[in-house]
């Protein structure tokens, strides 16, 4: 078997360019015709899953359209307890960290591994402080006051006999987006650890990165619907 | 190098002297799309600034209705945020998914999946609106104070026993209606506030300046106590209602006089009313 490797092994330490996991020593699997095909496969999968994301997050935005058209008032109401700076800021780091994801992609392109490893540590730290934010401002403040879904509504101050069904969609869409928000973060932990551990991930092995940045931004783009629709109501 | 690396180039798709692709080289990732580091800062500024400007959007409906005092329609608020966040969910999936410079496959899946989601949304609303084409009882319900049906009421048909929750009894009662009662331990319901004698302070929870609905619940009239509902109450003929301030446009320079006139008429009600321009008594 002979490697012909033309790109600058010098920086790298010899206990990672030994590894089976280092990038240049991962090849795709055989009984594709080439690694272009595997990686374009790998991503048309990833693109069917995401569809099937976003048809979750239509059930939820479904059932919301129903009660907002069904109930306006409650609706109305349900968005002034909801503080629209945090949303904002939510959205403001979601935005950033998506930015971060797709710029981890082109340095592991680019075979830049420390900034490539930089980015992906940024993406998780906007993901904690994203999920971080709101289960202290906004989901510790609220539970405890009895703004909580369904049958443990038991807020005493309520304006609107509807308001339980706002609570509950409020809180179903965005918790199922947090622990979206969540695996994303698991996503990029793996990657970090590979790409710190083995250099797993450069120019011709970069899947990973791929996919996981794509799952990332549809759950920033779910967050880009989510916040208008729950926060800015008038 | 004698490998021919275009797969293009030849019928197999693949190149015979490097079956498995070992031999990384720089043509390796030639079907891949290296973003450009600037054009991603760009969108990333342009997305901030469509997020202001959704926030803008709301504070400006927001001012819009005040300083017009006009009541705007409800779709303007989801026509204005929907549109901005299509737009911004359009740049994340061209420029950040780089569906722009995929093949085409990609772009088409993800607009297979959003006719689908267009799908699911209009056959559902289509059904929701016309409900009471056929059976007028079959309307969706717009009740007032909820449909009276509690946690532990016996469901109406016996085919779908609901379980009850474990969590919450409500002896029947809305769910609203039983929390404003009782509360929960961090706050007080109103029973809490009519042991403590504090029930004024329960109901304005409730009103605030701009209330003009009072609660059945509010037996005492706390609503019109709290100087509420004074503003939203109509003269009747058995009771006149003050009104403060001037009637606007009735006078120009002449401040209205308060002579012992005023006295002499005040049981005459109609008089008080028709004759004289209202001078804010």
């Amino acid at each position: 078997m002979t490697m012909i490797d033309t790109s600058d092994t010098s920086a790298v330490p010899a206990r990672i360019l030994q590894s089976p996991k280092h990038w240049r020593n991962r090849q795709y699997a055989s009984h594709w015709r080439s690694g272009d095909e595997e990686f374009d496969a790998s991503k048309l999968g990833m693109w069917l899953f995401l569809s099937t994301e976003v048809l979750l997050f239509a059930g939820i935005f479904c059932g919301y359209a129903v009660f907002r058209m069904l109930y306006p008032e409650a609706w109305a109401n349900g968005s002034h307890y909801l503080d629209w700076r945090m949303g904002a800021a939510n959205t403001a780091i979601l935005l950033f960290s998506s930015w971060t994801a797709a710029n981890s992609v082109r340095l592991a392109q680019l075979d830049k591994q420390f900034w490539f490893k930089v980015n992906i540590l940024i993406t998780i730290i906007c993901a904690l402080l994203f999920v971080g934010i709101k289960f202290t401002f906004e989901y510790g403040i609220k539970l405890p006051q009895g703004k909580a879904p369904g049958t443990f509504f038991s807020y005493p101050f309520a304006h609107d006999p509807h308001e339980p069904l706002w609570w509950s969609l409020y809180y179903i869409g965005t918790g199922i987006h947090a622990f979206h928000v969540i695996v994303g973060a698991i996503l990029f932990a793996v990657v970090l650890w590979r790409a710190h551990r083995w250099q797993a991930f450069g120019p011709t092995q970069y899947t990973l990165v791929e996919n996981s940045a794509l799952y990332w931004h549809i759950v920033d783009l779910i967050w880009i619907f989510l916040f208008p629709l729950l926060y800015l109501i008038h | 190098m004698s490998q021919d690396t275009s797969t293009a180039a030849n019928d197999l798709g693949w190149d015979p002297t490097d079956p498995h692709g070992i031999n990384p080289h720089d043509e390796a990732h030639e079907g891949h799309f290296v973003a450009d580091w600037r054009m991603q800062v760009s969108i990333l500024v342009i997305l901030l600034f469509f997020t202001a400007l959704t926030v803008g959007f709301y504070n400006l409906e927001q001012w819009v209705e005040t300083a017009f005092e006009i009541t705007l329609p409800r779709w303007i608020n989801i026509a204005g945020a929907m549109s901005i966040a299509t737009i911004k969910a359009l740049l994340v999936a061209a420029f950040f998914m780089q569906l722009k410079y995929d093949k085409a496959l990609n772009t088409f899946v993800m607009l297979f999946c959003l006719f689908c989601v267009a799908l699911f949304l209009t056959f559902s609303m289509i059904d929701l609106k016309s409900r009471d084409w056929v059976y007028a009882e079959k309307a969706p319900a717009l009740i007032e104070g909820g449909t009276g049906v509690g946690l532990n009421a016996a469901s109406a048909d016996n085919d779908f026993a609901i379980a009850v929750s474990p969590k919450v009894n409500t002896a029947g009662q809305n769910i609203v209606e039983f929390a404003r009662l009782n509360g929960n331990k961090n706050e007080h319901g109103l029973l809490y506030y009519q042991e403590q004698g504090k029930e004024a302070e329960f109901w304005e929870h409730f009103y605030t300046p701009h209330s003009t609905h009072r609660d059945p619940l509010d037996e005492k009239d706390y609503f019109s106590k709290l100087g509420i509902g004074h503003h939203n109450e109509v003269s009747t003929a058995n009771a006149s209602h003050p009104r403060h301030g001037l009637t606007p446009g009735l006078f120009s320079d002449v401040e209205p006089s308060h002579t012992t006139d005023h006295a002499s008429e005040s049981n005459d009600a109609s008089h008080g009313e028709a004759d004289k321009a209202d001078d804010g008594h």
